[in-house]
């Protein structure tokens, strides 16, 4: 939806007035109506030569950490059984025996590739060829929260209010769409600080979407209230406003308040386009397992994102499983993940293949991810303990060569071995896909900057086409 | 408009600096702050005004070329003064009786009044609190904040003061003490007498300092370190936590210095003191008695039927570890050293036998048996714990403990090699400690030879009155923060509230009565002073500001007339918590459950589990008490439009005002359109106004909600002219 098309909410002529002193106005006020819908990037230095390779980014966040050796980082079970030295769980650092547990499932190599995928993930198996598998991802912390902050963020430690990675993108990138928010989140996050944005200020935060009938607070009107009667109260609302507006023309945020209406009424005509799906066809909403009980949920969160993603939002983080440590936090049994991976398999594969057939995922880069992965031993139980040292994050389309298998951990699955990638390789890697430079993700404060990417070898060049 | 940053993010490269740059010793630069407060000599034949404030502005009118525009008119002048002392919006009556009071003290007597309203202290205490990092609740990774069950009467002690005029030495003095009196006097024989008894209110201006204790696996963290940052820059106006990794790098604090202020912090550890009376008190312990009495049997009879099982499984564990460590776990608990029983406890998790394990072994009667005295002690209600309220105190034995340098920041690896003695930046050489650490060092901040306490408290004081203050920065004194627009003003204000006793009230008033305060907001048509000064630095005109957060909420719920005005008590909470998070939030009773409270009462703060500011505080630009903030940003944003069009708040208000409006007008139209300009507005409506709204209304009057909307989403709503 351009800002130029009526407004069906509010289809009034002085819509169309305020819409022309809209685009008279952009330029300038900045941050004064926020980023959120700003049309300029802020960090006109980041910005790489040439087109960028993804317009937009789907990030798959599984809250609790999934198994890389029980997935896509399959190990023989010759050490199953045997003590072997580890590192305990949380803030208890102490090193102690610990007995690795046998992986369970059965691997198949799949594709032309023939990366071998477990029996949990039939359907991803299937559009593998599309995926990078990066088995040596590492990070520091090894709990939760500071683990998804860390991966957030990009800083072990948050003695600052570090935004992340979505703020920083959009922040740097502005929005292509002026209707929608350029960073949205589905889903329940582990932590409200992977929405944030920080120092960034709030108006670059996520906004929380969801699929349904009413994607962000307040988007819809009241129940009662009919179209002809909005459109009068907004026809009277602007005339009343009149003589104050003149009275403060020369205010920044007078002028802001004019453009934040604007864009909260073409938010309300957009949005719920966006995320009703009627106009979807039955084979397509098939492809996301929408309709069927254990991928219903997950699958129109995807199909959401697709949307999104086809309206230029840049950003599009969901997050499953989330709220608190996360249901994939699989300490006690690892038959835990077999329900949460029934319920993403099918959506993946199927967002990969419908991206594919609409020529959308050359420019559309879908990570999977989770904070770390899990370990080989467990606390006495059949269910593992949470590994920062190794585990396996899956990036596909938008520039990203498919097909292949980047580094390696050891022969247990415990710790990064071959090309060892801190989680801000990650994010550099989606920062140049974007068209961002991530050497230049700096926000400058009173005489300092903060960067974004302070550690770790920069983009994963071997995975990039 | 650019949010307002915390001056602390400063520190954030800090982190990856090395000790080893730390070393050199650093010229003291001439920071214009630390230099001798004296009083300027006000200048002369500039002005009209008889307030010293217009006298020191016209110097900088004139040296800049601006010219100052007119005075406001009355009512504007009402509802500025309303939201600024009070934060609530002018009522019909008031604006009747101001305007009727033609007196020429009139102006005068309305701000008297307002500062006697005991809405006053509502109003100024959350600009304090917003310095002083107010949260109801706080905790990373699992930790929590242990001050949150009483936190609310520090917020409500603060408001008391404030309405009482309490001297901002002792205001200062009472939250770092809990004492407000120094009471230190040297008798005729040349002995000494110790300090005065505190008041025993002032038990609860320590939520202060016990808020910033956040605990984790029961290890104190950062009370100190919070206390440290947060007094230096609330009251210093210095970023002294920079020094905590090394030396500051702009100003001229040392890594010494910073571990000499932690240590006057650092033998503070939290108590727990009862609030309840003696009788809630026995029948609390009563009623805890008969709980025990019904709850002890069932779990020894649980323990006696699982202990086989426990065995079973925790014997088979203590197989698997290694010889050295299954040694130590089969010493009795007694006979363990510290480092064995460290050893013990990090094996936990794996010697942990939880239920659903020893159950995978156990017969199918024993199943059931177990099952169904679980099911006896779960039905048992434990009863409600008594109300507390959480203070710090010295501990005897950690005040013995010499503090030392900690530049990982980790409590548990002090540098042996650099132990400090209680010391502060630019503390002079003769600091009496006798009393104690934080008396000492108290002493010397409150005292009028202190360079920076009056500059920055009166700096922070103007800046709330105008929206911008005359030092930009009014957390940052130091080398990167500037120097101030009109620093003549800001000594000579500084030095009069040192010689008016530190009454913050005696401060209001002369600023509120200038005509500096009282000039219009409006701006077009001045294109000279654009250009001279287009962003209003020397004052020429008064700032428009939006109203933040806290006000609005009041206004929006007080012109619809369902605002509670009752001061003081518990937050509520404006969004469910995730009872998944149950662990992390306080317990039953913690949160009150009326939510048509001002809006100072509305929870907040940080939990990165679970959200616990709501969306309307986010989307006002509420920062969560995580850091001081020191201005509140003022972003215009379309979430915020959207929270007025459609929001439930507004549609709720917008029908209790229209109730109102319809049996107050005597179903008049035109008398309703009065009204509610006046109520929403504090004014009339304009001859084109009232035409407007009444084309508007037609003679429909189901419309009369629609007025309520509309006049909730005007422009003129959300700022104060």
């Amino acid at each position: 939806m351009t800002m130029g098309t009526p407004n069906k909410i509010y289809p009034c002529g002085r819509i169309n007035r305020r819409q022309m002193m809209f685009g008279m106005a952009n330029g300038f006020l900045g941050s004064a109506v926020g980023g959120l819908w700003a049309a300029d990037g802020r960090i006109p230095g980041a910005l790489l030569a040439g087109t960028p390779r993804a317009k937009s980014v789907i990030y798959l966040f599984l809250c609790g950490g999934m198994s890389h050796i029980d997935t896509f980082d399959p190990k023989d079970n010759k050490h199953a059984g045997k003590l072997m030295d580890a590192i305990g769980f949380g803030d208890n650092n102490a090193p102690m025996k610990r007995p690795v547990i046998p992986i369970l499932r059965t691997f198949k190599n799949y594709g032309k590739s023939g990366i071998p995928v477990s029996d949990w993930f039939p359907n991803i198996g299937g559009v593998i060829d599309d995926f990078a598998v990066v088995r040596s991802m590492y990070c520091h912390q090894t709990n939760h929260f500071p683990a998804v902050i860390e991966h957030a963020t990009g800083k072990p430690l948050r003695q600052f209010e570090h935004p992340c990675l979505g703020s920083w993108a959009t922040y740097a990138l502005g929005s292509a769409n002026k209707n929608l928010p350029a960073y949205i989140n589905i889903g329940r996050p582990s932590s409200p600080v992977q929405l944030t944005g920080g120092y960034l200020g709030s108006a670059y935060s996520a906004t929380p979407f969801q699929a349904g009938s009413t994607p962000i607070p307040d988007l819809m009107p009241q129940k009662d209230s009919d179209a002809k009667e909005r459109d009068r109260r907004m026809e009277t609302l602007h005339e009343l406003n009149k003589q104050f507006r003149d009275e403060y023309a020369a205010e920044a945020a007078i002028t802001g308040r004019l453009k934040a209406y604007e864009l909260a009424a073409n938010m309300m005509m957009t949005a719920p386009a966006v995320v009703d799906f009627a106009n979807e066809p039955q084979h397509v909403k098939d492809m996301y397992g929408i309709g069927e009980k254990p991928t219903d949920d997950f699958g129109k969160q995807l199909l959401l994102a697709r949307r999104l993603s086809e309206n230029g939002v840049r950003f599009i983080q969901i997050c499953h499983a989330g709220g608190g440590n996360g249901s994939w936090d699989a300490h006690g049994d690892m038959k835990a993940h077999e329900p949460l991976c029934r319920a993403i398999d099918k959506p993946i594969a199927g967002l990969i293949a419908d991206l594919k057939q609409r020529g959308m995922l050359e420019s559309t880069l879908v990570v999977l991810t989770s904070e770390f992965g899990r370990t080989p031993w467990s606390q006495n139980t059949t269910g593992r303990d949470h590994n920062g040292k190794g585990f396996t994050t899956l990036l596909a389309g938008g520039g990203v060569k498919g097909g292949i298998i980047e580094g390696s951990t050891d022969e247990v699955g415990y710790k990064a071995l071959e090309s060892p990638h801190y989680i801000s390789d990650l994010q550099a890697t989606i920062l140049q896909q974007m068209g961002l430079n991530h050497k230049k993700m700096d926000f400058p404060y009173n005489g300092r900057t903060f960067h974004l990417i302070e550690e770790g070898t920069g983009p994963i060049q071997n995975i990039l086409a | 408009m650019f949010k307002l940053l915390s001056t602390s993010l400063i520190i954030s490269l800090t982190l990856t600096l090395s000790a080893a740059e730390t070393t050199a010793p650093k010229p003291k630069p001439k920071l214009w702050s630390l230099q001798p407060l004296t009083r300027p000599t006000v200048p002369q034949g500039l002005t009209k005004s008889d307030n010293p404030i217009d006298a020191f502005l016209a110097a900088k009118h004139k040296e800049n070329g601006v010219t100052p525009v007119g005075p406001a008119d009355k009512l504007t002048l009402l509802r500025r003064l309303s939201f600024d002392l009070v934060g609530l919006p002018p009522t019909p009556a008031e604006q009747d009786a101001f305007l009727a009071d033609n007196s020429p003290d009139a102006y005068e007597k309305l701000i008297d009044r307002l500062l006697a309203n005991e809405q006053h202290g509502v109003r100024w205490a959350r600009h304090w609190l917003d310095v002083l990092r107010y949260a109801d609740l706080d905790g990373l990774d699992g930790s929590v904040m242990p001050a949150a069950p009483g936190i609310h009467n520090w917020r409500d002690w603060m408001i008391s003061a404030l309405n009482q005029d309490l001297s901002f030495d002792k205001f200062v003095r009472a939250q770092l003490l809990g004492n407000r009196n120094s009471g230190r006097v040297l008798t005729s024989t040349g002995g000494r007498r110790s300090r005065g008894a505190a008041n025993p209110q002032d038990q609860f201006a320590l939520g202060f300092l016990a808020r910033g204790a956040i605990t984790n696996s029961n290890k104190d963290q950062n009370l100190a370190f919070a206390a440290v940052e947060t007094i230096s820059t609330a009251f210093m106006g210095m970023t002294v936590a920079c020094a905590q990794c090394h030396d500051h790098r702009f100003d001229p604090i040392t890594q010494a210095d910073y571990y000499g202020m932690k240590s006057l912090f650092d033998p503070l550890v939290l108590r727990t003191v009862p609030l309840a009376s003696a009788a809630d008190i026995q029948a609390n312990g009563d009623a805890m008695e008969a709980y025990r009495s019904k709850s002890e049997p069932l779990d020894d009879a649980i323990e006696k039927l699982t202990a086989p099982f426990h065995k079973k499984l925790f014997d088979e564990r203590v197989s698997l570890l290694p010889p050295d460590v299954q040694a130590i776990v089969n010493k009795p608990e007694n006979k363990r050293t510290v480092a064995e029983q460290k050893i013990f406890d990090d094996y936990y998790p794996v010697l942990r036998i939880d239920d659903g394990k020893m159950k995978e072994i156990m017969p199918k009667d024993v199943i059931a048996e177990f099952d169904a005295l679980n099911k006896k002690r779960r039905a048992l209600k434990r009863p409600l714990s008594l109300p507390v309220n959480v203070v710090v105190e010295e501990d005897r034995l950690k005040l013995n403990e010499p503090s030392y340098i900690l530049t990982s920041g980790d409590p548990m690896r002090p540098e042996k090699d650099k132990p400090v003695k209680p010391s502060f930046p630019f503390k002079p050489e003769d600091v009496d400690f006798r009393d104690g650490r934080r008396e000492g060092f108290v002493d010397w901040l409150t005292a009028k030879e202190n360079t920076l306490f009056a500059r920055v408290a009166i700096n922070r004081i103007w800046g709330w009155h105008f929206g911008e203050a005359i030092h930009k920065s009014t957390s940052d004194f130091g080398m990167l923060g500037g120097r101030p627009s009109n620093q003549p003003l800001l000594d000579y204000l500084a030095s009069e509230f040192v010689a008016h006793g530190y009454s913050m009230k005696w401060l209001h008033r002369l600023i509120l009565t200038s005509d500096a305060y009282k000039m219009s907001s409006a701006s077009a048509d001045k294109s000279a002073n654009y250009d001279a000064d287009p962003n209003n630095t020397y004052l020429w005109h008064f700032r428009l500001k939006r109203l933040e957060a806290e006000p609005l909420w009041d206004s929006i719920l007080s012109s619809a007339g369902n605002l509670d005005l009752t001061v003081g008590g518990r937050s509520f909470q404006a969004v469910t918590p995730d009872s998944k998070q149950s662990i992390f939030l306080p317990a039953d009773g913690t949160f009150e459950s009326r939510k048509n409270r001002r809006g100072i009462y509305m929870a907040r703060g940080y939990i990165p589990s679970t959200e616990v500011m709501s969306n309307f505080l986010q989307t006002f630009d509420v920062d969560d008490g995580r850091t001081p903030c020191p201005m509140r940003a003022q972003t215009i944003t379309a979430p915020q439009a959207l929270y007025t069009m459609n929001g439930e708040l507004v549609e709720r208000a917008s029908i209790a005002l229209s109730e109102k409006l319809a049996k107050e007008s005597g179903d008049d139209v035109k008398t309703a359109v009065d009204l509610a300009y006046r109520k929403a507005l504090g004014r009339k409506p304009t001859a084109g106004e009232l035409d407007r709204t009444l084309t508007y209304l037609g003679k429909d009057q189901a419309n009369l909600k629609g007025l309520g909307w509309l006049l909730y989403n005007l422009d003129e709503f959300l700022f104060v002219k």
